[in-house]
């Protein structure tokens, strides 16, 4: 395909919506009206409106979808990380095309999570002086201190990430790159890991595109465009890059590492006081069921976005099938790992170990997760047995089972420890819960938050990366 | 960090079990706790400053308990930093406020394990809050363990209220538990102290568990806050919860093995007229007293407001009520408190052998709740005891009647 009307496809993004966008938006902004309504209720009325109540004498649960909502959340923002790790690290181009979208999902996810503790807490109004105030020492024993030190610096590291490496493509469509700058950048550093530095080539034969110019913008993404170049030099592409894969580690070792593997897992198992919750299996397991979501909103995304604007090319089938492949590994890693669970729990447990254990067992919604997850693991494994299967809607719409498996999963996880304490002896164990109303609306207010990010963002900077890997090779040469 | 707040745990067994030497640890000097409690609020309120605090201070602490933990943790600074044994006297030219004394204690211990850039970052916020100063040297970590860790041994005797409930003298009356609402104005179905009736195999007839919070010497509910509302108190290893600090995350009651937590989860009780005029605030000024506000968590409080008043220190409500004597509240540190001296006389009654438990002890909680009693099995149920809870005209399972208002859509559907 010929190197403008490549830059042209992706660039439709920033052009005029269409009647089916507003739309959408229209859609999207309605969940989150009705969210905002329900979380003003909730303000208004309290915490008593949402249904749970506490464990104990009290019969209920304590912590309910809300923290369900936002182990979610966080899972699926593991997408930026995931696709990073496989392009700068493990040199997979094939995602190249689909990074920023990964990282874009990363961002959105992550404060969605953000959102949802902000729901959770009774006293959201105290929440940055309490936590500010004692942070410093509350850091030294508290995992909760811990999640926002951790979900901070990785949102911080993403963000910047992102900023850099748009920076420099931006730079690129509008063509203002310093060629001389961006050749000496390049030829001093070789190396794969230099997305931002092939300006020249890539501005090469654009000037003339449709959005080339400022002029040709819109109002607000052309400002938007201003602000993110603000005192732009061609010398910066070096070090931004060197930056960017500096960035790109650190993020990659953090994320897996202290995230899903670290602090949110963490957050459950150190407790002995719930037999559900505590032990070491609980990271691998939160991990393995991160990645698995995380990959499938990729996959979604991705999906969405070359069937809109008609990009087979850009997005083709090979991100697909590597997608699908990741998928299929983590997926039964999680799998696994459930069995692991599931025959140390009922052999010969200690009481309290056996009974969440088998609790979980008797639960339809648990099998229901377990189940939408087999499927996804089955019908994708047998695409890449046959390939004939293989159809990137085929795999769009499967991509939907580990998502809402996961939901499922984790918030009974949440539910079904604190309804089978250690300490059993009150009548009201195991404790009711029915998701609430204002929960549900949550749920559903922030996917309308990611819908309307994912339709807005696009109209503002480019959501795949200009350059590509024949200008990168051209360039080098 | 989980040495935080322990006491050191063998040596309460060994004073306890083996009877060691008494160790006086009450405040005898009534006037000297009313001095320092009004000058504690001064600090609070912005009007002395924690140096002048603790250097007013010092000698009195010195003279009525023989040790002040406070001005230790600032000598540390220096013995860590130059190696070179602290003289009591350097304490006075150290303008450093008490805030920074945990902190770099902790600091050096850090950094041996290689956490230097963690704390570079909590020292450096540390210093841009200072406002929190007092409420972190609160519950700090002045625990013998830590400070043997860099001391030497000279352990520190803390007080530590806690209970000797006698089962054997329990009849489930719940007497106790409306006691406790009365006194702190606890919602319906709350009921910090409750108390389980239960069958169990191999025990005739109903038999019953007091429960109150365990005011644990190794609180998880502590460990786990992230903003630190829920501390352990200094003066009396009293586990309270700082009402105007919780932010209602309710980590502390999934992390709490006993389920002693209620959350605040609608609009509270209209104060009663004791609480209006005594206010919340305990002798530290922190607000940590009765019925909380909406959306904060409370539990029992062993009663700060009798704690640091004249003529009820040492009591508690429920245990003031209780008709069978059966509730014993004091220090459990001091060999001569009540419910040790409970505890010794019931040993030598039953000739040496007498059956106590802890709850869930192997939790490492280090509960200051001791039973008399036998611990009920992991087959005990909970049943109706001979009065209930509806007999005396409560709610028993709070989860039932925590109804809020519902959305008009709701209404017009029924739903
Ligand atoms: S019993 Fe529970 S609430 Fe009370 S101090 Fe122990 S852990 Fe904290
Ligand atoms: S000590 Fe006080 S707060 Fe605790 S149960 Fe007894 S009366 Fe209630």
């Amino acid at each position: 395909m010929a190197e403008q009307s490549r830059e042209a496809l992706i660039l439709k993004t920033l052009g005029r919506p269409s009647p089916k966008f507003f739309l959408l938006l229209a859609v999207a902004g309605g969940a989150v009206a009705w969210f905002a309504y329900a979380w003003s209720f909730m303000l208004r009325y309290g915490m008593i409106t949402t249904g749970l109540a506490d464990w104990g004498s009290a019969g209920g649960v304590t912590w309910g979808m809300f923290i369900g909502g936002y182990i979610w959340w966080i899972g699926i923002a593991h997408g930026g990380i995931i696709i990073s790790a496989a392009v700068r690290l493990f040199n997979l181009r094939t995602f190249m095309p689909v990074a920023r979208l990964a990282e874009l999902l990363t961002l959105c996810a992550l404060s969605m999570a953000a959102l949802f503790i902000v729901l959770h807490l009774g006293r959201p109004d105290r929440m940055v002086v309490s936590i500010v105030r004692a942070f410093p020492r509350a850091i030294f024993s508290s995992p909760l201190a811990w999640d926002v030190l951790v979900i901070t610096l990785y949102f911080t590291l993403t963000a910047t990430y992102i900023a850099l490496t748009v920076r420099q493509d931006l730079q690129a469509i509008r063509g203002g790159m310093g060629n001389e700058a961006a050749v000496g950048g390049g030829r001093a550093r070789g190396g794969y890991f230099s997305r931002s530095r092939l300006g020249s080539s890539t501005v090469r034969g654009y000037t003339g595109g449709q959005y080339a110019g400022r002029g040709q913008l819109p109002a607000l993404p052309a400002l938007v465009h201003r602000v993110l170049l603000t005192g732009y030099k061609p010398e910066e592409s070096k070090k931004v890059e060197r930056m960017v894969w500096w960035l790109a580690l650190a993020v990659i070792i953090l994320a897996p590492l202290f995230l899903h593997g670290g602090v949110i897992p963490w957050l459950f198992a150190i407790l002995p006081s719930m037999p559900g919750w505590y032990g070491g299996l609980q990271g691998p397991t939160f991990l393995s069921i991160a990645l698995t979501s995380a990959l499938s909103g990729v996959i979604i995304i991705a999906y969405i976005f070359r069937r809109v604007y008609g990009w087979e090319d850009i997005i083709p089938d090979s991100v697909f099938k590597g997608l699908t492949f990741f998928l299929i590994i983590f997926a039964m890693l999680f799998l696994w790992l459930q069995i692991q669970g599931l025959v140390t729990g009922l052999y010969a447990a200690p009481v309290g170990v056996e009974a969440v254990t088998r609790a979980k067992v008797h639960s339809f919604s648990y099998w229901l997760a377990i189940g939408l997850v087999a499927v996804a693991v089955a019908y994708l494994g047998a695409q890449r047995l046959r390939p004939s299967l293989f159809s990137p809607h085929r795999t769009f719409v499967v991509a939907f089972l580990p998502l809402v498996a996961t939901l499922l999963e984790k918030s009974l996880f949440v539910v079904e420890g604190i309804m089978e304490p250690r300490f059993s002896l009150y009548r009201a164990v195991p404790g009711a819960y029915k998701p609430s109303w204002i929960e549900v609306s949550a749920i559903v207010g922030t996917i309308g938050l990611v819908v309307m990010f994912f339709a807005l963002v696009p109209k503002v900077i480019p959501v795949v990366e200009v350059t590509t890997d024949e200008d990168r090779r051209e360039h080098n040469a | 960090m989980a040495t935080e707040l322990n006491s050191d745990r063998p040596q309460r067994q060994r004073s306890e079990q083996q009877g060691g030497e008494p160790v006086r640890t009450t405040i005898r000097n009534l006037e000297l706790a009313r001095h320092v409690a009004r000058d504690a609020q001064r600090v609070v309120a912005g009007d002395l400053s924690e140096q002048e605090f603790y250097e007013r201070y010092h000698e009195a602490y010195l003279h009525e308990f023989g040790v002040d933990s406070r001005a230790i943790s600032r000598q540390e600074v220096p013995n860590v930093a130059s190696g070179q044994g602290a003289a009591k006297g350097a304490m006075a030219e150290r303008p450093k406020p008490m805030i920074n004394g945990p902190l770099s204690r902790r600091a050096f211990l850090m950094l041996a394990g290689g956490g230097a850039a963690a704390v570079a970052l909590a020292a450096t916020l540390g210093r841009l809050v200072p406002q929190v100063a007092y409420a972190r040297t609160e519950g700090s970590s002045e625990s013998p363990r830590a400070q043997g860790a860099v001391e030497g041994s000279q352990a520190v005797k803390r007080i530590q209220m806690g209970m000797v409930i006698d089962l054997e003298r329990c009849t489930g009356c719940l007497v106790c538990v409306d006691a406790c609402h009365r006194e702190n104005n606890t919602e319906e179905g709350v009921h910090w102290m409750y108390v389980l009736a239960y069958k169990d195999e191999n025990k005739e007839g109903v038999n019953f568990l007091v429960r109150p919070c365990n005011h644990c010497t190794n609180p998880p509910c502590v460990k786990v806050c992230p903003v630190m509302a829920r501390h352990k108190r200094e003066k009396d290893g009293l586990v309270l919860t700082d009402q105007d600090i919780c932010i209602g995350t309710r980590y502390c009651e999934v992390a709490c093995p006993y389920g002693v937590n209620y959350f605040q989860w609608g609009e509270p009780n209209p104060d009663t007229e004791m609480i209006r005029q005594h206010g919340r605030k305990d002798y530290r000024g922190r607000t940590v007293e009765f019925n909380p506000p909406r959306g904060v968590m409370g539990k029992c409080t062993f009663c700060p407001q009798r704690q640091d008043s004249e003529g009820k220190r040492g009591t508690t409500s429920c245990q003031q009520a209780c008709p069978h004597d059966a509730i014993h509240f004091g220090d459990m540190n001091d060999p001569n408190s009540a419910p040790r001296q409970y505890l010794e006389r019931r040993r030598q009654e039953k000739g040496g052998y007498l059956s106590t438990f802890r709850l869930l002890d192997d939790l490492g909680t280090e509960p200051n709740i001791l039973y008399i009693g036998h611990q009920p099995s992991r087959s005990a149920k909970q049943v109706d005891g001979p009065i209930t809870y509806e007999d005396w005209g409560w709610v028993d399972r709070r989860g039932d009647v925590l109804e809020g208002p519902r959305p008009w859509f709701m209404r017009v559907f029924g739903g």
